[in-house]
């Protein structure tokens, strides 16, 4: 796609600076490891290829989440969003799980969306938890706002940490926000956050090499579990 | 009263079944046990069926469906069959086959299906637990927002404080449960466990967090939907038929107080006791003639606390046994090969007759090499409702053609 | 101002027997007739769970309930308020109190509560 640059200028938005988000390994409850990264813009047509799976998956709204997160990635992909990041989430080098949010300014952060794509690991708490981290130690931002679009993320994020409700609209235009502040993540952090820092360097070389991918029936399969049919 | 027998055995794979009704989950796992009895039926013996029995627990409250046994008998044209729905708690599964096994034996009905389904994942898991603590007393108990897990919870300090039950014992029982769960295609839960990932390692904080305390999330067994089907008639015509037939040689049951607090002891599972020794009785058989056991375990402490209560482990060593691996595949007992209720999972009409079927494919060593107790020839059951308030056992055996 | 602790037990006038909840016969000597009786004084904990997957109904993140037993011997459930259970041990006093123990259909519905005694 012929890009003109002279226009780009005009329309694309300023970016705050962001320090990288330092990788961490998880050991799951099946005993992988997960690798959570931040991920490249040029990562993001692989990522996307993950994310197309799920778009036609009805159960637990994963049709909208990932409909709206493959939006987000490639709006952020194509130089749309102000200040966007994504993180994801590896085992044995493929992708399991995604989560993206951005800035709204230095101080506030507009939490996205969180993508398992690997069921009953406790993947999405992982990562959810990870974005958290990245707003609050590393953005060094005061609070998040946050919204569920499912009752699993309503009961894992509003119930479990908890969140306080507010007022204010969020970005996703749906209810109004939840607010993750230092505070509630700091009181949260020892029950909810964990990860061991630096990642070995085998486990990093496998994550940061081409990411691989599960097909596309494969993704399907372990998240509608359609199994028996 | 006649001797019955299972003639036929069939399940579906429990789960997530979002695509399936309860209705049509009941229906294809009926349709698998006749079809196991028709398979057998090779020189056409036997008559239809005369009666249709339906454990089922939440249809009138999760699906708003009732009368499920007459709405089953049209769907497969079993008509005039008699038909009725149970409702048990999460032991309607072996109160329905207890139904069909007192009805042959009394000579009144000839050929007889049981069938137990749930489809529990309809509802968010607030509702779900909402459904579950329903069991509870409705005015000492439950407004206070007691979940079956939590009366599980109590009751495992307890069995700590007095048995010695470790966090370790409880352990072995989740990781034996879900590594055979990852070899029965019917199992809801598929993923063997890791030490390290629920319980040595930081992280298990997050990935095996406490649900009810002392319980951590894998001491639980999983919200399911799911159905199994079974076929009885009399062990004289079951004799006629090609597979070996599997007779209810012992049936129990009992009941317990329905608070834990007014138990004498709240740690003694009477009901389990006297249903066991009941079946035992009956089938003139003691637990050490027992070569394969499928127990409740909703709540791993379950397995370890009817372990002893059914008489294979003295109390405070069933925790132990499961620890030096006495009740895996091999060992002294073994003990929810299928997975149990941890990893088989437990949509709670269908759980009694699912160990029933899980006991048959055993006794007909008809299980790959990897599930099967070689030569098992005895195999015993518990369904386990309320918080062991009704309990039933059966005592199978295979009958040699 | 401090709510009465609405719960009535039931002690069998046969066998004395005490009974909470209400049983229509005795559940030792099978007795129908019973004296109605408060539960009285301070409580002692007979056991207890924290429970972090609540049923419909409620908002919070975890409860903890837990049995205890009266001085005059009446058993019962209530929710415990303290805010983890490091701060409780079988057998220790507890105090008891009747206080809103859920909401539905917007009234607070009353019940149990127990609360550690230094
Ligand atoms: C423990 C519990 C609260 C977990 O619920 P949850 O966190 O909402 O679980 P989710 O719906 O997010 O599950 C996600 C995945 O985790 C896994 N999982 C959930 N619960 C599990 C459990 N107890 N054990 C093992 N895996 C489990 C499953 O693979 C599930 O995938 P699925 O949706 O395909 O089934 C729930 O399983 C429970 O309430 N269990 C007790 C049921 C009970 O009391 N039954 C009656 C006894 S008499
Ligand atoms: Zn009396």
């Amino acid at each position: 796609m012929a890009v003109d640059m002279e226009l780009e200028a005009v329309l694309r938005p300023i970016q705050y600076p962001m320090v990288p988000y330092p990788p961490k390994v998880i050991t799951l409850a099946n005993g992988k490891k997960m690798v959570i990264r931040q991920a490249m813009r040029e990562d993001v047509p692989a990522i996307l290829k993950s994310v197309h799976p799920c778009l036609f998956i009805e159960r637990d709204y994963y049709d909208i989440v990932s409909a709206r997160l493959y939006g987000e990635l490639l709006a952020w992909y194509r130089y749309r969003v102000k200040s966007e990041y994504c993180l994801m989430g590896q085992v044995d080098g493929y992708l399991v799980g995604v989560v993206n949010g951005r800035l709204e300014d230095e101080k506030v952060g507009m939490s996205y969306h969180t993508l398992a794509i690997d069921r009953g690991l406790r993947i999405g708490s992982h990562l959810f938890a990870a974005k958290m981290e990245y707003h609050i130690e590393y953005l060094n931002q005061d609070a998040v706002l946050i919204v569920a679009e499912s009752p699993i993320g309503f009961r894992r994020w509003m119930v479990e940490y908890p969140l306080e409700a507010t007022k204010i609209p969020h970005e996703l235009g749906g209810g109004d926000s939840y607010r993750l502040t230092r505070e509630i993540y700091l009181k949260a952090k020892p029950r909810l956050v964990v990860g061991d820092r630096p990642v070995p360097q085998d486990l990093m070389d496998e994550a940061m090499a081409d990411i691989k991918f599960a097909d596309d029936n494969t993704i399907r399969e372990r998240i509608a579990g359609l199994k028996g049919r | 009263m006649r001797d019955v027998a299972i003639i036929g055995a069939g399940m579906i794979p429990f789960g997530r079944r979002d695509e399936d009704t309860l209705m049509e989950m009941l229906a294809y796992a009926a349709l698998k046990a006749l079809d196991d009895a028709a398979q057998s039926d090779t020189g056409h013996v036997l008559p239809p069926i005369d009666a249709v029995y339906v454990a089922n627990m939440g249809g009138g409250m999760l699906q708003r469906q009732t009368a499920i046994a007459s709405s089953l008998v049209d769907r497969l044209s079993l008509m005039p069959a008699a038909a009725e729905t149970i409702e048990n708690g999460p032991a309607s599964g072996a109160s329905a086959v207890k139904n069909g096994l007192l009805a042959i034996a009394s000579g009144y009905y000839d050929c007889v299906l049981v069938v137990g389904g749930e489809k529990m994942r309809e509802v968010t898991g607030w509702r779900a637990t909402d459904f579950v603590a329903t069991m509870t007393h409705p005015q000492a108990e439950y407004p206070y927002g007691i979940t079956l897990p939590g009366m599980a919870g109590m009751f495992t300090r307890l069995y700590m404080e007095q048995y010695g039950v470790t966090r370790e014992h409880l352990l072995a029982i989740s990781l034996k449960n879900q590594e055979m769960g990852t070899l029965n295609p019917y199992a809801h839960v598929e993923m063997a466990l890791d030490r390290d990932g629920i319980f040595d390692s930081p992280h298990s904080i997050v990935n095996n967090p406490v649900t009810a305390d002392p319980l951590h999330l894998y001491d639980l067994c999983p919200v399911s939907d799911g159905a199994a089907a079974i076929v009885l008639c009399s062990l004289e015509l079951a004799k006629k038929l090609s597979k070996p037939p599997v007779l209810i040689a012992g049936f129990g049951q009992a009941t317990d107080t329905q608070t834990l607090q007014e138990r004498e002891d709240p740690t003694d599972l009477k009901a389990v006791t006297i249903a066991a020794q009941k079946a035992f009785a009956m089938a003139n058989l003691t637990p050490a003639d027992i070569h394969v056991a499928e127990l409740h375990d909703a709540f791993t402490i379950l397995e370890i606390a009817e372990s002893e209560h059914v008489g294979f482990f003295p109390k405070g060593e069933g925790g132990k046994a499961a620890l030096a691996g006495k009740t895996r595949l091999g060992g002294q007992i073994p003990i929810n090969v299928s997975g149990g209720l941890k990893a088989r999972g437990h949509p709670v009409g269908a759980t009694g007759v699912a160990q029933l079927v899980d006991i048959v494919w055993q006794l007909r060593h008809e299980l790959p090499a990897n599930r099967q107790v070689q030569g098992a020839k005895n195999g015993l059951t518990v369904n386990f409702g309320g918080f062991g308030n009704n309990v039933l056992a059966f005592v199978l055996k295979r009958v040699e053609q | 101002m401090k709510k009465e602790i609405a719960i009535t037990a039931y002690k069998c006038k046969q066998c004395g027997k005490i009974h909470y909840p209400y049983h229509d016969r005795c559940l030792v000597c099978k007795g129908r007739e019973f004296e109605k009786m408060k539960p009285e004084g301070d409580a002692h904990l007979l056991t207890y769970t924290a429970i972090f997957n609540l049923p419909w109904g409620f908002d919070q993140r975890f409860l903890i309930i837990g049995v205890a037993e009266f001085e005059n011997h009446v058993k019962a459930m209530g929710q415990i308020k303290v805010d983890s259970v490091d701060q409780l041990k079988t057998g220790m006093k507890v105090r008891p109190s009747w206080e809103p123990i859920r909401v539905q259909y917007g009234e607070n519905v009353y019940g149990l509560k127990f609360e550690p005694i230094e």
